[in-house]
């Protein structure tokens, strides 16, 4: 009887974890950027390297959301000079620290800061990476808000936060 | 593997550097003279290796060369990535491990793989530097790091045929048009990784040569672009100043049939032309006239039947013209060359096709003479002014006045679904909390003469004045230019270790304005800014359930009257939305970015008419104050 309680268990843990795992990382994945609308995310397609751990493919769709799409596509677009400085990937939480270029040179107003980063928490969460939250840091330090800025980054951003 | 390292290359000639590169292997133990737009570069740790230079992403000399490029890097050791992306936003993606490399996601691959080496990735130069459309060119005992043409697309839309030249540095170019069809371009301090001679099948381009010049040091390249007969040109900004567009379409006054004399008369007995055929909702030019208003001006005025969006260009030789959407001439078009020394000549014409026809005013100028767009109610008037202009400006939108014709962009997104929540009219405290946004050392955004700390006190203050009028009792979190803080909440949050508690601080003042005094509304208001200047309109901002319903009705109420695009609103993790605790609405009334919302702020009407529109939303939402709240006040 035990066995078989023991057995029920493992089967039904199976099925949980086998049911709860994200898909597996393929050849290519999405990256959103918003168009100029301010509002509707539209996904182009970049093909990954070799690695597929979720720290760098984290890193790789950041910084690909932070460069924008293709020359040409109307979007709104990070600042110039914005850089992902740092990735980690903690169970569904990715921590990124961004350089303080994203602030721009001057206060950019809700509808670039919104639009910026809906794209970038978009991007990070699609389910193949088992994340649903990003906290946001600048240049290391968790922040508020950017400088003169609306949209507060101290707590974890979701798709549901826009 | 064989491998040579000289740390820091004293002297290195370039043919060491080619023998290296032709080898295959290292055993270069001189100093490459890589010489960079007119100076050296030196790398701090650099090899020779496998026929390339392996650089590390630590190296000064490499970030000054991205720097110049206008270029970003992106590598931390955790991941297994090296992100560069160029200036015109390209990414340049170098895998740990792989000699495979990817421009834009085409693979391409190295003489070696890129590697870590400490805190740093070690890259193969050569390969990076021609992604970035830089080449090494051998010139003498040196080599020069060339930047280059590195792409040329075309795209063919409809009738028209888009020329995108693409360059690793900011583009120098000189024009020269012999005719409508044919353009030359040349380019200097550029050469050229294109294809020498290139004929795209159809569309409006037949034929693209390409030569190079000059000296590596200081090449020229030269682009000449034939059309197809009957087309004529323009040249558009690009997306960046590394990038020119240039546009060839089918010339309007060929592709305009000549009217039939069997043609019945037009509206208003205007002659009629082979113009698209009138569409409701579309605009017409029902007047044009071209007059010298004085010594020093001329003026085009047209008159038009409804609202209708413009943009306008200004070109490098001295042409500038305007193209008004979805818009048709009912009369012939105009050419005019007026006894006026600013202006060579006028010419207005139906451009575009039957389904997007529009309207272009284009000038020809006797140098970079000022223009001024005055969007009004009923039309557009141009003036230019025999006065040299100063406006770096080469690109501006905007839109006259009179009925919309063009919906509002929709979202696709879909906004998450609150849980119902329905105000009492009548019920609760009396007092509403106004919020200025921004103020003090904080400015909020500022364009186009207009600053943002300023504009939301003056409509703060006019809404004050209304609302008091209702009966309301109303509170501003700012009365002056201050960023309002209190110093309990400063020295809290600091005391908690919050981040970033100064702003954090400044932020929460505002919400506790509201929320001690038990407000019944909080409305923030603010000025929008966006990275280009098409975005207008005014967008209302909620977070809560209980703020959709209040954001409606202001949406409902301001748009009329200040007749604005309309944004919708939008459910954004604004601070002071989130945290206050009554219904609360943050409006961006309108963007100190877009010429005709610009020029709208500018209006004290217009920040009384967005006062008025906020204070009737207030009175549809939450009525007027109810006897039993104010004496319970």
């Amino acid at each position: 009887m035990g066995l078989l309680v023991l057995f029920v268990v493992a089967v039904g843990a199976a099925w949980w974890y086998i049911g709860h795992r994200p898909a597996p990382i393929g050849d290519t994945i999405a990256v959103y950027y918003t168009k100029t609308d301010g509002a509707t995310l539209a996904p182009w397609r970049v093909s990954l390297g070799p690695a597929r751990d979720r720290t760098s493919v984290a890193f790789y769709a950041a910084t690909q959301c932070i460069a924008g799409p293709p020359p040409g596509t109307p979007a709104v677009r990070f600042p110039a000079g914005s850089r992902v400085l740092h990735v980690d990937v903690a169970g569904s939480n990715a921590t990124v620290d961004l350089s303080h270029d994203v602030a721009g040179n001057s206060p950019q107003g809700s509808f670039a800061e919104a639009a910026e980063f809906k794209a970038l928490v978009w991007t990070l969460t699609q389910p193949a990476f088992g994340i649903t939250s990003v906290s946001v840091r600048v240049d290391g330090s968790r922040v508020a808000t950017l400088p003169g800025g609306h949209l507060e980054l101290d707590d974890p951003l979701t798709r549901a936060s826009f | 593997m064989t491998r040579s390292r000289v740390r820091p290359f004293k002297r290195l000639g370039a043919v060491a550097l080619l023998l290296a590169l032709l080898g295959g292997t290292a055993g270069a133990q001189q100093q490459p003279l890589l010489w960079f737009q007119g100076t050296r570069l030196i790398f701090e740790h650099a090899a020779a290796e496998h026929g390339e230079l392996a650089v590390s992403t630590g190296d000064g000399g490499l970030r000054r060369f991205l720097d110049r490029l206008g270029a970003t890097l992106a590598f931390e050791p955790q991941s297994r990535y090296v992100i560069v992306t160029s200036q015109d936003r390209r990414t340049i993606v170098f895998s740990i491990g792989d000699p495979s490399y990817t421009v834009d996601g085409v693979r391409l691959r190295a003489a070696f793989a890129a590697r870590t080496e400490g805190p740093d990735a070690v890259l193969p130069f050569f390969a990076l530097a021609r992604a970035l459309y830089v080449e090494a060119v051998p010139a003498g005992a040196e080599t020069v790091l060339q930047p280059r043409l590195g792409a040329l697309d075309v795209r063919a839309d409809g009738t028209r045929t888009f020329v995108t030249v693409r360059a690793a540095m900011p583009l120098l170019t000189t024009t020269n048009a012999d005719s409508a069809e044919r353009l030359q371009l040349t380019f200097t301090g550029q050469g050229s990784s294109l294809a020498a001679a290139r004929r795209p099948a159809g569309g409006a381009v037949e034929e693209i040569d390409v030569a190079v010049g000059g000296t590596p040091r200081v090449p020229t390249t030269t682009v000449t672009l034939a059309g197809a007969p009957g087309t004529t040109h323009r040249i558009v900004a690009g997306d960046g100043p590394d990038t020119i567009t240039i546009i060839f379409e089918p010339r309007a006054d060929l592709a305009q049939a000549p009217p039939s004399p069997s043609a019945p008369p037009a509206e208003g007995g205007a002659v009629p032309t082979a113009t698209p055929p009138l569409v409701a909702g579309r605009s017409t030019v029902t007047d044009l006239a071209i007059t010298q208003t004085s010594d020093d001006a001329l003026s085009v005025r047209l008159t038009l039947s409804a609202a209708a969006a413009f943009e306008w260009h200004r070109l490098l030789d001295h042409r500038w013209y305007l193209d008004l959407a979805n818009t048709t001439l009912t009369g012939p078009g105009r050419d005019e060359h007026p006894s006026f020394g600013a202006v060579a000549s006028v010419r207005v014409r139906q451009t575009g096709t039957s389904d997007a026809p529009s309207v272009r005013v284009a000038f020809t100028l006797s140098g970079e003479q000022q223009i001024a767009i005055e969007p009004d109610a009923t039309g557009l008037t141009i003036v230019v002014t025999n006065v040299a202009s100063v406006d770096p400006e080469r690109i501006g939108y905007g839109r006259t006045g009179g009925p919309p014709v063009v919906p509002s962009a929709v979202a696709e997104e879909p906004s998450p679904s609150p849980a119902p929540w329905k105000f009492e009219p009548g019920s609760g405290s009396s007092t509403i909390v106004i919020d200025p946004g921004h103020g003090g050392d904080d400015t909020g955004t500022a364009h186009n003469g207009l600053v943002e700390k300023t504009l939301t006190l003056d409509i703060a203050r006019r809404l004050r004045a209304l609302l008091a009028a209702q009966g309301w009792t109303v509170r501003l979190t700012r009365d002056s230019d201050i960023d309002p803080v209190s110093n309990q909440n400063l020295a809290q949050m600091r005391a908690d270790g919050k981040p970033n508690a100064d702003d954090r601080a400044y932020l929460q003042t505002r919400c506790d304005v509201a929320n001690a005094a038990g407000a019944r509304l909080f409305i923030s208001i603010h000025a929008n800014s966006a990275p280009f200047a098409s975005a207008r309109g005014t967008t209302f901002y909620w977070f809560k359930p209980q703020d959709l319903a209040f954001a409606q009705a202001l949406e409902r109420s301001v748009i009329p009257v200040a007749g604005t695009q309309d944004d919708g609103t939008r459910h954004e993790n604004f601070y002071v939305v989130r945290h206050t605790t009554m219904p609360a609405v943050l409006i961006e009334t309108a963007f100190v970015t877009n010429p005709a919302d610009a020029e709208l702020l500018h209006q004290p009407s217009f920040l009384q008419n967005m006062a008025q529109g906020i204070a009737n939303g207030v009175r549809a939402f939450a009525g007027t104050p109810s006897a039993s709240s104010l004496s319970a006040q």
